[in-house]
């Protein structure tokens, strides 16, 4: 399968997990990587899955390399219809009234217009025992498998 | 051809600037130099002991030495030879084709009023640096009061209010020693007045910070001198109200935030500070607060170890970080006290794209030695293997609710380390 990875960042944890994820799933897959911040919201592709890591700031904001992707989104508004992702979010339950906000935006960004969510957005707490890795692999070798099939039913239809 | 650079710093700077070269060249060899056997600069001796999650950054800038081959040379500082320096700045540029500095802003500014000098008052770089056990100041113990003023409304300012405020227990996960969590609750603090010189709606601290206040277990919260609620007001008004609303009913401790007060001289009772007094800004009102302990928060400057006003004024490009093809400067060091981990590595990734445009207009001749000229000189630097190690011995036998156990002295660093004692 072709797979994008896009992440949002600011302390770059999302860009070394997209990193960690690209390399666990080259084997088997066409795996790209792309900062939000260079991706163009014009540029989805039905014939890729996307997988989407995305860190929270300030209070409970989208963090700074995602700001400019989500405005591209609210001024072209994209029709995403057709288009399958699976998120992750990084956060820190320091921060508990906002925990993972910020992928939770993202997550309601991509869906207002029309793209279609593969399982649950799974959310790595910073103050927590898990590394965002050990998390996010099987997380994503299950989202893979799910997207599978519904991307060759698109490619069939 | 490789070009030899050493990033003086192992700070988040220092560390993302290595990561933004990386990406950018692969004929580059990295050193990040430091003063200490031990890497990653305020990451370690500055976030707060209570906030582990911010300091998950490192493993990051571990991948720099464990995957991208970056070396670290420890227990090196570089400056003036009259600041206990081991190597100077000159000597250092004939080792590499560039150098940057990265090297912080480690000493607290100074108020500048009358009685600052009285015993019972600190700083907040020494405090934060002494519960963080910086080897500095491992062994200068702050005698706490009941009655504390804390002048100063940044986040730094907020991290020593909690600090002070937390009961023993609200410190599980941290990696705050007992000895101090000890002497925290030993000090039997009863009153925290912080008090800022502007107005609460200029105040420097995020709401975020404020929030986390609003779950202290055993405190109360007064707030004064806000304006009147207004719908839509800045975040930290309506962060600052609702805290004033919040607190423990059963609380031991309260804490009251002053607005708009500067402070105007300190005065003591036998050497020790029992007043601080302050005057409305723009007025001729008068405050006095009766204390056994004030804390200055009010931001960081030069440690003088560099000639930090001589390399920014004949800097071709100050704000770059450039001084000269060769010679950069980046992070707090460069900037500025100001600014939070994220902004360091935006600033990084700006200074790398530069130092790769100066190298494709001025070919070094890739013949410099780098390390091994550190290394046969000095046999008592330390390496990342070392930090490994020196790591280990800080994990391995943690006391309940902690998540390490710092070695405090350089000594005992170098001892973990495997590194032969300075004989000096
Ligand atoms: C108390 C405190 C708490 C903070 N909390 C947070 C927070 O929670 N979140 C956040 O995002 N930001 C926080 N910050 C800000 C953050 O720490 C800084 O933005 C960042 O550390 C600046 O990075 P730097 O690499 O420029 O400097 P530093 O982190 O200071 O690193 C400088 C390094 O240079 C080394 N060095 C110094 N002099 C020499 C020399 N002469 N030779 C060799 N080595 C030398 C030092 O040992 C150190 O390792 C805090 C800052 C402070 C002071
Ligand atoms: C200044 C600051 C503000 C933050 N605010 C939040 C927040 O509101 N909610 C949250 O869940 N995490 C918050 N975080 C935690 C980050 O999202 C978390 O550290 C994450 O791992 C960072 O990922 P990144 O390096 O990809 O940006 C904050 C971190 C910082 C430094």
């Amino acid at each position: 399968m072709d797979i994008t990875i896009l992440y949002g960042t600011e302390t770059g944890n999302a860009e070394m997990l997209s990193e960690d994820l690209q390399s666990h799933l080259e084997g088997s897959h066409e795996v790209e990587v792309s900062n939000l911040a260079e991706f163009d919201p014009d540029g989805f592709d039905k014939a890729r899955f996307y997988i989407v890591i995305c860190s929270t700031y300030g209070d409970g904001e989208l963090p700074a390399s995602a700001q400019p992707f989500a405005e591209a989104m609210d001024a072209r508004k994209p029709d995403l219809a057709g288009i399958h992702f699976a998120i992750f979010g990084m956060g820190d339950s320091e921060y508990d009234e906002t925990f993972n906000h910020g992928s939770k935006r993202m997550e309601e960004l991509l869906t207002a217009h029309g793209a279609t969510r593969v399982g649950e957005r799974l959310t790595h707490d910073a103050s927590g025992e898990d590394l965002p890795e050990d998390l996010a692999t099987d997380w994503a070798d299950q989202r893979v498998a799910e997207a599978e099939p519904l991307l060759s039913a698109a490619s069939d239809a | 051809m490789t070009v030899q650079i050493a990033i003086v710093g192992a700070g988040p700077s220092g560390c993302y600037l290595a990561q933004a070269l990386g990406k950018l060249r692969d004929d580059i060899h990295i050193d990040l130099i430091d003063r200490l056997p031990v890497p990653y600069g305020l990451v370690r001796y500055g976030v707060a002991p209570d906030h582990q999650g911010t300091k998950g950054v490192v493993r990051q800038f571990a991948r720099l030495f464990e995957k991208q081959g970056v070396g670290f040379v420890g227990n090196l500082r570089i400056g003036d030879p009259e600041h206990d320096a081991d190597l100077t700045l000159a000597e250092l540029r004939e080792f590499y084709d560039v150098v940057v500095l990265a090297t912080g802003l480690s000493a607290d500014r100074k108020l500048g009023i009358p009685g600052e000098e009285l015993d019972g008052i600190f700083r907040a770089g020494f405090l934060t640096r002494h519960w963080n056990d910086h080897p500095d100041e491992a062994g200068r113990i702050p005698g706490l009061g009941r009655n504390v003023v804390i002048v100063g409304n940044g986040n730094v300012a907020i991290d020593i209010l909690r600090i002070l405020a937390k009961t023993p227990h609200e410190f599980e996960g941290s990696d705050l020693a007992d000895t101090h969590t000890q002497r925290l609750s030993e000090a039997g603090l009863q009153t925290i007045d912080i008090v800022g010189r502007s107005p609460a709606d200029a105040a420097r601290f995020d709401p975020v910070m404020i929030r986390e206040l609003g779950k202290l277990s055993a405190t109360r919260f007064v707030v004064e001198d806000l304006p009147p609620a207004e719908d839509g007001e800045d975040k930290r008004l309506a962060a600052l109200r609702e805290l004033g609303e919040a607190g423990a009913s059963d609380a031991d401790k309260t804490v009251t935030f002053r607005f708009g007060w500067v402070p105007e001289r300190a005065t003591g009772a036998d050497g020790t500070v029992s007043e601080a007094h302050f005057h409305k800004a723009g007025g001729g009102e008068e405050l006095v607060i009766a204390c056994d302990t004030l804390i200055t928060a009010i931001g960081f400057d030069d440690d003088r170890a560099m000639d930090r006003e001589a390399l920014l004024s004949r800097a071709v490009d100050a704000e770059a970080g450039a001084v000269e093809p060769g010679l950069y400067l980046a992070g707090w060091f460069k900037r500025g006290p100001r600014g939070t981990i994220p902004e360091n590595r935006a600033d990084a990734q700006e200074l790398a794209k530069r130092i790769a445009a100066d190298l494709e207009a001025h070919p070094p001749a890739g013949d410099r030695p780098g390390a091994t000229a550190i290394r046969a000189r000095f046999d008592t630097v330390t390496d990342y293997e070392g930090w490994l190690r020196i790591d280990e011995a800080e994990t391995a036998d943690v006391p309940d609710g902690r998540c390490r156990r710092k070695l405090t002295l350089v000594e005992d660093m170098l001892a973990a380390a495997g590194a032969k004692r300075e004989t000096r």
